[in-house]
């Protein structure tokens, strides 16, 4: 589903390339749950937004679902996203002027999507994330774990084939943070959409099924592992 | 998607409405003064536009050369009309149009002064006027008909039909109405209460068929045919006059129609060609209606885009999801049309306020035509195309963002920053040219006010000398009872209201006059103790006097400016001549004095002794006693001597006042739109301060960690601003001297451009500045540090 070869990304600045990435080449096939792993400043976050179109890479080809996309214009782009790719965020960014039924709805608008389909997907949602209850409040009234249940039902209401998410727990206690996770997985094994997060915590990582291991913009390690059942 | 988008607008607009009342009050003021201002363009616009084939419709012009100086005069030849028709081909028909005459017209107990024109019987043909009673075809045939309108013929007769009644006019004679017109709109030329056929005219004038082509006493109209060219006819009547009278070839005497669909708008002309007019008052009004629209507008901009970060993340995250960019300037422009409806409904009613208050500035009658589709349309129209002007840099500026930069946390681009800066230092200098506009023209009225007018304006009343009052015997019977009864302590006859033009004449010759001098001189009649009465000063010889009988037929007053014109070393005994009249000796010279034009040169005059040709009396109030007891006696006097005539006492400083009456206009129009200037610049500045703030926030938290205290900030907040605003000072200052120094050449008496009007300016816009800026800074100034260093 994503092959990416030689990615490199530098910025320059008088002459010397501070490199963020090098010489990242892999795939991800489609269902697979990868993390992304590895400390501050390794790229990690660099990488996903290669991954989801939101950064060029300076030099490397990207290919998505068998198409080049490592410079694709703006339409085609915005095609992807509302097709494709949902974007999970650490700091959730819904949008505040809208409630979360709305915020849901969104995507769909973009899409293009009819009346009457949009409102059972949305309604499906909803009571599967359980958050029937809340549907007419605005974020600020939602807890934090809430609000990124808002946020991923928000990326899944396109019904993408993949899910990029970055730093998804980084905000939440620990207990919200293993709902998310397990939320995940089930998403991971039930619907089989792929997803990619990038995470710092080991835990977090043990849902997937695969981790890279990026340190100074390099690939140091590509591990599979067993995930750990949902309870 | 539109209806969520509006619903998000609505919360948007809900959720800031601190920002929401400022952009919207400042649009409303922008959109009010715009409507304004379109309903006066219009309205002026509208001017005589009432009449059905105006297309066709001509008034008759005359270049004149006076004084070396080629004017343009409405007046013309008596025997102009009927001569053109004749033996112009192309013209369809003309109408003499004369004077206004207010006369007194009674009905039993209804005695009413009303504003009366002759006008030959053609005339109600050309012009559509529309007959509520009467026949249109015959109604000015006879000598003694008259027609009114709706207003005045309710005021004489109430409810009663007035057809065929009868009016005493003057006292005198009685007329029949013959047909009732609809009332005149305030917007037309030609105004009258009473039309009078000319016939009329001529009974009492018996004069008029024989006054020569020299004199020119009447306005005049042509209807010209379908398709014919006025230019034709002007090329064909050039030289009319000459012809018919060669003597008045060097006064060049040259007749042109001038379309009457422009006679109001354009009404100025200079050496014979339209230089402009009201016309001029027009586009000013609509060049500040545009600014204050403009000012407005930026404002919005700079406000909005002043909260980019608020709404980065949500162009980010829209952008993810999927959004095209497209859609999202649809939505801010949505926004923005929305606050610029709820503008539009705010500014509709501010205007319907003001309306008034407007209409009676500026002495027009301007209504909103509630039914007309046309204004409702412009009113949306504008609003949306406010909103659009208003709403397209937001709108393609914030959905330029890039998702991932504002996600990370991003704080605008500095590009955007110069812009807006740009913005407020184009609004900022538009407002203080506005002040210094202000300022000058306020001390222009100042200085006019308080330029020593060279009579004693105060205490000083005139009166029509009409009825019993028009006979000799009967009018020095009041004066004496007016004096013995210690109202008033002097009085003298005048020509005509004292703060009014009057006769000229060309045919004044005097010892050592150059050959070829066509020098024009005002003339007018006075009675004995004239300077007396009006306060005048006798700089040489003395005012005219009983006790010599010479004065009252072959001694004259000179003022100084004749003096000067005719270039004498001692005027006084000098014999001048004044057509047939060869010997008139110069008895003394007056001081100039200034009643006519403020602010203008006087013209060279001449007074001689006539009481006949007097039409007012002039009187100077008792001093030692009070004004209403003076009033009631001259009142009560003129009730015994004069029946018929209620006494009309006007104020000569009224009539004084009255001339300052533009500049006042101006004045308080550049104190309005120069206020509402201000006011919303400062909301535009009140906006960048919140950005600036709200951009450096990191920057001011570090520092009061670091120990700046709150003065070190704001200083340092300020500093920016200041650099902005006397920027805009040094723009605007040339401009404004440029505006004010072209204003002031149309004076011949102007105040100095002195440099405190433009240090006032600056003073003023600094303070404000500072004022505004720091509203905003000091809650920044003042807000915790960590706040704003934890999100980071």
């Amino acid at each position: 589903m994503i092959e990416l070869k030689n990615i490199e990304k530098y910025y320059s600045s008088k002459g010397i390339k501070h490199y963020v990435l090098r010489h990242v080449t892999t795939s991800i096939k489609q269902g697979e749950f990868v993390s992304i792993m590895g400390p501050s400043g390794a790229g990690k976050s660099t990488l996903l937004n290669i991954l989801g179109m939101l950064e060029e890479p300076t030099y490397g080809t990207y290919e998505f679902l068998g198409e080049d996309v490592t410079t694709l214009n703006e339409r085609k782009r915005i095609e992807l996203y509302r097709n494709h790719i949902g974007f999970v965020f650490q700091a959730y960014h819904l949008i505040d002027e809208m409630t979360v039924y709305e915020n849901i709805e969104a995507p769909l608008l973009y899409k293009k999507v009819g009346s009457a389909e949009r409102a059972s997907r949305i309604a499906d949602l909803l009571d599967r994330f359980n958050i029937v209850a809340k549907k007419d409040l605005f974020p600020n009234q939602l807890s934090g774990g809430q609000q990124q249940l808002v946020g991923i039902a928000r990326a899944l209401a396109a019904q993408p084939s993949i899910i990029l998410a970055d730093e998804p727990t980084g905000n939440l206690q620990s207990a919200q943070a293993e709902e998310i996770m397990q939320l995940f997985q089930k998403l991971n094994k039930e619907d089989g959409i792929t997803i990619i997060q990038v995470t710092h915590a080991e835990k977090n990582a043990t849902y997937g099924s695969r981790i890279l291991h990026i340190a100074d913009g390099v690939v140091k390690d590509d591990v599979s592992v067993k995930p750990i059942q949902a309870v | 998607m539109f209806k969520l988008n509006f619903k998000i607008a609505l919360r948007n607009l809900w959720k800031n409405k601190g920002f929401s009342l400022i952009n919207i009050g400042g649009l409303a003021i922008g959109l009010a003064c715009c409507l304004m201002l379109m309903l006066y363009v219009n309205y002026e616009w509208s001017y005589d536009k009432q009449y059905k084939n105006l297309d066709n419709i001509y008034s008759a012009k005359l270049k004149l050369k006076i004084n070396g100086e080629l004017t343009t005069t409405d007046a013309v030849p008596y025997k102009l009309a009927g001569a053109m028709l004749q033996e112009v081909p192309g013209i369809k028909d003309a109408a003499r149009i004369s004077q206004n005459n207010i006369k007194l017209f009674s009905y039993n107990e209804n005695k009413f002064k009303l504003t009366s024109i002759y006008v030959d019987k053609s005339f109600i043909k050309i012009l559509s006027y529309n007959f509520i009673y009467g026949n249109a075809a015959s109604a000015l045939d006879e000598p003694g008909s008259i027609i009114l309108t709706a207003s005045t013929a309710k005021k004489l007769f109430g409810t009663q039909n007035p057809i065929g009644q009868r009016i005493k006019w003057d006292n005198l004679k009685a007329l029949k109405v013959s047909a009732v017109i609809e009332d005149l709109p305030k917007n037309q030329s030609i105004q009258f209460e009473v039309l009078q056929p000319w016939s009329f005219f001529e009974q009492i004038n018996p004069d008029i068929p024989n006054m020569s082509w020299g004199s020119i006493d009447c306005s005049t109209i042509f209807e010209l045919k379908d398709n014919v060219s006025p230019d034709d006819i002007n090329a064909r009547i050039k030289k009319f006059l000459v012809t018919k009278k060669p003597e008045v070839k060097p006064y060049v005497y040259e007749p042109f129609l001038f379309p009457m669909s422009k006679i109001h708008l354009y009404n100025e002309f200079k050496n014979g060609v339209v230089v402009g007019g009201n016309i001029d008052q027009v586009k000013l009004f609509a060049f500040l209606g545009l600014c204050v629209l403009l000012i407005a507008c930026i404002n919005y901009m700079n406000l909005s885009t002043a909260r980019s970060e608020k709404r980065a993340r949500e162009v980010g995250v829209r952008k993810a999801l999927g959004s095209a960019r497209s859609a999202l300037m649809g939505q801010f422009i949505l926004e923005s049309v929305l606050l610029s409806i709820f503008a539009m409904l705010i500014a509709f009613v501010l205007l319907e306020i003001s309306l008034p208050y407007f209409n009676n500035l500026l002495d027009i009658k301007i209504q909103i035509d509630y039914h007309s589709y046309l204004f409702w349309s412009i009113l949306i129209g504008l609003a949306v195309i406010t909103g659009l002007l208003a709403g397209s840099y937001p709108a393609f500026y914030l959905s330029s963002f890039i998702p991932v930069k504002v996600l990370k946390g991003f704080k605008g681009s500095s590009g955007s920053l110069s812009i807006r800066c740009l913005l407020v230092v184009l609004q900022f200098s538009l407002s203080i040219c506005m002040i210094i506009s202000a300022i000058v023209v306020y001390r222009q009225i100042q200085y006019l006010k308080d330029k020593p007018l060279g009579f004693e304006q105060n205490n000083m009343v005139q009166l029509d000398l009409e009825g019993e009052l028009g006979k000799p015997s009967k009018l020095e019977l009041f004066k004496n009872q007016l004096l013995k009864d210690g109202a008033v302590v002097s009085a003298s006859e005048f020509a005509q209201k004292f703060t009014n033009g009057g006769s000229i004449t060309g045919d004044i010759s005097w010892p050592g006059k150059p050959a070829g001098n066509n020098a024009i001189i005002s003339c007018r009649a006075v009675g004995f103790n004239f300077t007396n009465t009006v306060g005048a000063k006798i700089i040489a010889g003395r005012d005219f006097s009983k006790n010599f009988p010479a004065d009252t037929s072959s001694s004259v007053l000179l003022n100084e400016t004749a003096v000067k014109l005719m270039n004498f070393k001692n005027p006084v005994g000098t014999i001048i001549s004044w057509g047939d009249n060869q010997n008139l000796k110069i008895v003394g010279v007056i001081k100039d004095y200034f009643n006519e034009q403020l602010g203008k040169a006087v013209e060279p005059t001449v007074f001689y002794y006539n009481i006949k040709d007097c039409g007012v009396l002039m009187l100077r109030l008792n001093p030692d006693q009070s004004l209403n007891k003076s009033i009631e006696t001259i009142k009560n006097i003129g009730q015994q001597i004069n029946p018929a005539y209620p006494a009309q006492i006007s104020f000569v400083a009224e009539g004084m006042a009255e001339k300052l009456r533009t500049e006042k206009l101006l004045s308080v129009l550049s104190n309005i739109f120069g206020g509402f200037a201000i006011f919303i610049s400062c909301l535009g500045l009140l906006g960048l301060a919140l950005y600036m703030a709200e951009q450096r926030s990191k920057e001011i938290s570090i520092r009061k960690v670091l120990g700046a205290n709150l003065s070190d900030i704001l200083v340092l907040l300020n500093r920016d601003f200041m650099k902005l605003v006397m920027i805009s000072n040094v723009i605007a200052i040339p401009v404004a001297y440029i505006i004010v120094t072209q204003w002031l050449q149309k004076y011949d008496y102007k105040t100095a451009i002195t440099l405190w009007p433009f240090i006032l300016a600056v003073l003023a816009s600094v303070f404000i500045a500072v004022l505004t800026v720091s509203l905003q800074t000091f809650k920044v100034a003042k807000a915790n540090a960590v706040d704003a260093l934890k999100y980071e």
